[in-house]
């Protein structure tokens, strides 16, 4: 008898078996003699290989192909194909989840799925710097139709109805806001676009303008002819050169085709819009610092009111809102009130834009309908955390949220629900943390940041944050005393009752947040003189795992101090008074052996 | 450039319509590169200018290339969307000058999608 | 002040209430003297308001000062006459008679609380402080004026034009030159105070010039979990300077910067223009190698 040529190794494990392993077996063995094959064929039953989610399953040697989830129809076809004409059957084979082939369907892929485009509805679609573009997709028929078949007033009425809230943290309806501008006394009315997207973490904004700038523009202009103002303002980060050129180009390409400047559309109604450039200050993004910055005063917040829609720049009425929230407007005018808040929650309609970031597999921008959970956004959109690390927080809000914890991840995203559990949603920041994350850290991070970023103009938010950064910088230092915690709830709430714009009276939150979800973490550093997550430097010693070390001297080379010591290809040491914990030799280690303790 | 009155915005739109979507125009193929800062940083200039020699080089004179801003797949950057006329348009992550010339000769010219590079078939889902 | 001598006062007279003077008022007041402290300007505190640090121990200037000027503003033995200059004095030591010219200022200095309202509304330039006597004109390199008033020259309009000047400023030489920002003063009718003010409150302007390369480190929140705060160690130790130094070759300066919206690509670093994305301490180190020109 000739030797068979090739061998089929059918799973006859337990999982397998009763997904018919055997069944299967019946049926190859009855096509290979259909085709004369039964004496080149070997159809051998083996043992469970564990994957048992897959089955049945079969490997085909000695071209180790691995088939899965095998039906009777299958087998017909691959047998004629592999077997009789030597061609693997591609669609029976198993694809890991990391690789993408064949190619999937943009709706097959989490990323993709659950998001539901509005404001980045144009995104990568068209050319940002054509404004022909942005018209073939229906651009400027929303404007159209505000200035030729609706009256001011029902435009404003079209957005009450919509629902639409302020997408730059606070939530205040748009609508509403719109109409106490237009009620608001004043020859001369002013509306403001802020992009000045400070908080650390979020890039929706500039992420907008580059991809769509005529949307922002679109709405801004519906916007002001329903609160009658003639001014428009965009006052921009100066970290966005990319955004801001995108800008200029495209008030540049509305003016030329009469969409801005005098007697837009032939209705009479006037409309210049100027593009101010923001210095790096992130107090800035408050309303009132806004304005002084845009008159040349020094951007330090003032009391409220009045407030901006009665007396904002040059005293006049002024709107302001933010770049996402005027993205929505056209969509909403051309679709409908009833249409957007048909999306979303009973308080928070429409779409948010999240840029999820941090120890998360795809980072990146993603728009997803409010009420969405936490879940769906880290792991289905997200893709999990990278590595095998345990998810442990996801930050909302910037320096004015709070973290969540791994038990509120089912949380429905909106913007009640987010303020409940301590955070905001803010300008939509999301930045996922693993294991690696020390909460003690991230809370003096935010503290350092707010504390550089307080104007000075209100001495609780000026001193106690100063202060309360130094007592954070005292835990990680593993310098914490009894009573820190306490200390810094204290001064929590001292300097949220006591400061006068948004920036101070959120400032604690981050410490709140952390203390109320991850005490046991500030407790370790304080009692235990330790940092759970290996992040603070005075609590951490870096070492060498011998068994894994390989001697290669990569990490001596490298260490600035000098501090390792070792023969080639003999386990090296650290020696721990002379390391500075810099982490060089973990960045460069090939082998994983170096860890943090 | 003449102010425009809404019932122009019409024409413009199906003037647009054929370079935009396919279906009408002359052209081919059409491929968008993905041009936001983190797409720039990322080296999608180089993507762009490699496309643009090879479009050159090969006189293609039906294939439109155009700038688009961010996907929103950042930690994928570079990426360029392939549209063929009457096929679903593939996105393709992570590229550097060697992906891009081989996308450009097997998907562009010759219509085989180049699966390993290739993240995706379509788009999402608006409104 | 010889108290031997039946004829002497014991009052004495300070001119001028900087530091100095200041401290010196105090000295006498508590010793029981009565004061009577004269400053030229609108009020005490002199140049050392002006000044961040001291030398050479690098002391806060205003935490020197700020309590000096309150003891001094609130002394019941200390006569503040600001806004004034003397016009002549007579008498030999231990008793002089002076003549002191007030100037009309409009404000009841008793009741001022010193708010700044005033300041803020007045439709009137505040020129007061340009036209300072004895101020020396801006000495200013031809080349350096024609850059600056090219700049000055785009600008139409008062205070609204500090910020997008000072970013023009910065973007053609690096830093905010003080000869230039005084051109800018002089051209504008704005007060140099006003202009530092704001050029110190944004963090995008530098009063210290700059080196040829400005490298960023990123650090946004998705920055740091992912490891910014180590690339910053790494390369201020690479380049021997801390955050927001320069090197002494004017080459490179490190700054950090609160999220440049890459997030997708954290930790990111940027150099001049350049960016980069996705970056380890010992690549962010050997990057700095392509900057070497």
């Amino acid at each position: 008898m000739e030797p068979y040529r090739t061998h089929v190794m059918l799973c006859a494990g337990t999982g397998c078996v009763s997904n018919g392993s055997f069944r299967i077996k019946e049926t190859l063995e009855r096509e290979l003699k259909k085709h004369n094959l039964q004496n080149e064929v070997a159809v051998v039953m083996t043992g469970c290989n564990g994957f048992c989610a897959q089955g049945p399953v079969m490997v085909v040697k000695p071209d180790d192909i691995f088939y899965q989830l095998l039906t009777d129809d299958d087998i017909t076809h691959l047998v004629e194909e592999h077997f009789l004409k030597g061609r693997p059957v591609q669609k029976l084979m198993y694809t890991p989840p990391a690789e993408e082939l064949p190619v999937p369907k943009m709706s097959d892929i989490g990323f993709f799925n659950k998001q539901r485009l509005i404001a980045l509805r144009n995104r990568g679609m068209i050319d940002p710097e054509q404004i022909d573009e942005y018209i073939a997709r229906d651009g400027y028929t929303a404007l159209a139709k505000a200035l030729n078949e609706m009256t001011p007033e029902q435009v404003i009425e079209e957005i009450k109805l919509s629902g639409l809230r302020g997408r730059g943290g606070a939530g205040f309806p748009t609508g509403r806001k719109w109409e106490l501008a237009r009620a608001a006394k004043g020859e001369t009315k002013h509306i403001v676009c802020n992009a000045d997207e400070g908080d650390p973490g979020a890039f929706m904004d500039r992420s907008i303008i580059e991809s769509d700038p005529h949307s922002v523009l679109e709405g801004m202009i519906i916007g002001a002819r329903a609160i009658g103002a003639s001014y428009g303002h965009v006052y921009i980060r100066n970290e966005y050169p990319l955004a801001r050129e995108r800008l200029i180009k495209a008030i540049k390409q509305a003016t030329d085709y009469g969409l801005l400047g005098k007697d837009i559309f032939g209705t009479g109604f006037d409309l210049d819009v100027s593009i101010h450039r923001g210095a790096g200050a992130f107090v800035c993004g408050e309303e009132t610092s806004l304005i002084a910055s845009l008159e040349g005063r020094a951007p330090e917040p003032r009391i409220r009111p009045p407030f901006p829609v009665e007396s904002g720049i040059w005293d006049a009425p002024t709107n302001i809102n933010n770049v996402e929230t005027w993205a929505n407007v056209p969509d909403i005018i051309n679709r409908g009130a009833k249409w957007f808040s048909a999306i979303g929650t009973e308080t928070s309609k429409g779409t948010k834009v999240f840029s999820v970031v941090g120890k998360v597999k795809n980072t990146g921008l993603v728009e997803v309908p409010m009420g969405i959970t936490l879940r769906e956004i880290v792991y289905d959109i997200g893709g999990g955390i990278p590595g095998d690390k345990e998810f442990k927080a996801v930050q909302t809000g910037g320096p004015s949220g709070g973290c969540i914890p791994q038990s509120l991840l089912d949380l429905p995203i909106d913007y009640e629900k987010l303020a409940e559990v301590g955070s905001i949603m803010g300008s939509g920041g999301l930045i996922v943390m693993d294991e690696d994350t020390c909460m003690v850290d991230v809370a003096r991070y935010f503290l350092e940041f707010l504390k550089d970023e307080s104007c000075g103009k209100c001495t609780a938010c000026r001193e106690g944050i100063d202060v309360m950064h130094g007592i954070l910088v005292r835990i990680c230092e593993g310098n914490g005393k009894e009573g820190d915690i306490e200390m810094l709830e204290e001064l929590s709430e001292a300097v949220k009752d006591s400061s006068l714009c948004a920036l101070g009276r959120t400032a604690p939150n981050p410490v709140i947040s952390t203390i109320r979800y991850f005490r046991d973490e500030y407790e370790a550093h304080i009692n235990d003189k330790s940092c759970p997550a290996g992040v603070c430097k005075a609590l951490i010693t870096y070492v060498i795992n011998e068994e894994k070390c390989k001697g290669c001297r990569l990490c001596a080379k490298n260490c600035p101090q000098e501090a390792i010591t070792g023969e080639v290809k003999m386990p090296h040491t650290i020696e721990q008074d002379k390391c500075i914990k810099c982490g060089v030799c973990f960045d460069v280690c090939k082998f994983d052996a170096v860890s943090v303790t | 450039m003449p102010k425009i009155k809404p019932e122009d915005l019409k024409k413009i739109r199906e003037q647009m319509s054929r370079t935009m979507s396919l279906r009408d125009g002359d052209a081919r193929a059409k491929i968008t590169v993905h041009m936001g800062t983190c797409g720039i940083a990322a080296g999608a200039r180089t993507i762009m200018s490699t496309l643009l020699a090879l479009t050159e080089e090969e006189q293609a004179k039906d294939i439109i290339l155009t700038a688009s801003g961010c996907a929103g797949l950042c930690s994928r950057e570079p990426m360029i969307t392939v549209e063929l006329k009457g096929q679903a348009p593939v996105k393709y992550v992570e590229l550097d000058e060697e992906k891009t010339k081989k996308i450009f000769s097997d998907h562009v010219l010759s219509g085989t999608v180049v699966e390993e590079y290739a993240l995706a078939m379509g788009s999402e889902r608006l409104g | 002040m010889n108290q031997g001598n039946g004829q002497k006062v014991g009052a004495v007279l300070v001119v001028g209430g900087g530091v100095g003077g200041m401290q010196a008022s105090l000295d006498l007041a508590e010793a029981g003297y009565k004061v009577y402290l004269v400053e030229r300007g609108p009020s005490i505190g002199g140049v050392m308001a002006q000044l961040d640090k001291t030398f050479p121990t690098n002391d806060c200037a205003m935490c020197t000062l700020a309590p000096r000027m309150v003891d001094c503003g609130g002394h019941l033995n200390i006569e503040k006459l600001t806004y004034s200059e003397i016009e002549s004095i007579e008498g030999t030591a231990g008793n002089f008679s002076v003549r002191i010219r007030k100037k009309a200022r409009s404000v009841d200095p008793d009741k001022c609380t010193g708010c700044g309202e005033c300041v803020e509304h007045c439709l009137v330039k505040n020129i007061v402080y340009l036209d300072q006597p004895g101020r020396a004109p801006v000495q200013i390199e031809e080349s350096v004026r024609t850059k600056a008033d090219r700049i000055i020259g785009r600008y139409d309009g008062d205070r609204e034009t500090v910020v997008p000047i000072l970013q023009d400023i910065t973007d053609e030489f690096n830093w905010l030159p003080p000869d230039v920002l005084m051109r800018v003063s002089q051209e504008k009718q704005i007060p140099l105070e006003h202009i530092l003010r704001i050029a110190t409150f944004y963090k995008a302007f530098s009063l210290k010039p700059r080196g040829k390369h400005i490298v960023t480190v990123c650090m946004g929140t998705a920055c740091h979990v992912k490891g910014a705060p180590r690339i910053m160690d790494r390369l201020e130790r690479e380049l021997g300077i801390k955050t927001g130094e320069t090197t002494s070759d004017m080459r490179f300066t490190l700054e950090s910067v609160r999220c440049i919206g890459c997030c997708g690509l954290s930790p990111v670093i940027t150099i001049g223009d350049d960016l980069y994305g996705k970056v380890n301490p010992v690549e962010a180190a050997a990057i700095l190698d392509k900057y070497q020109d």
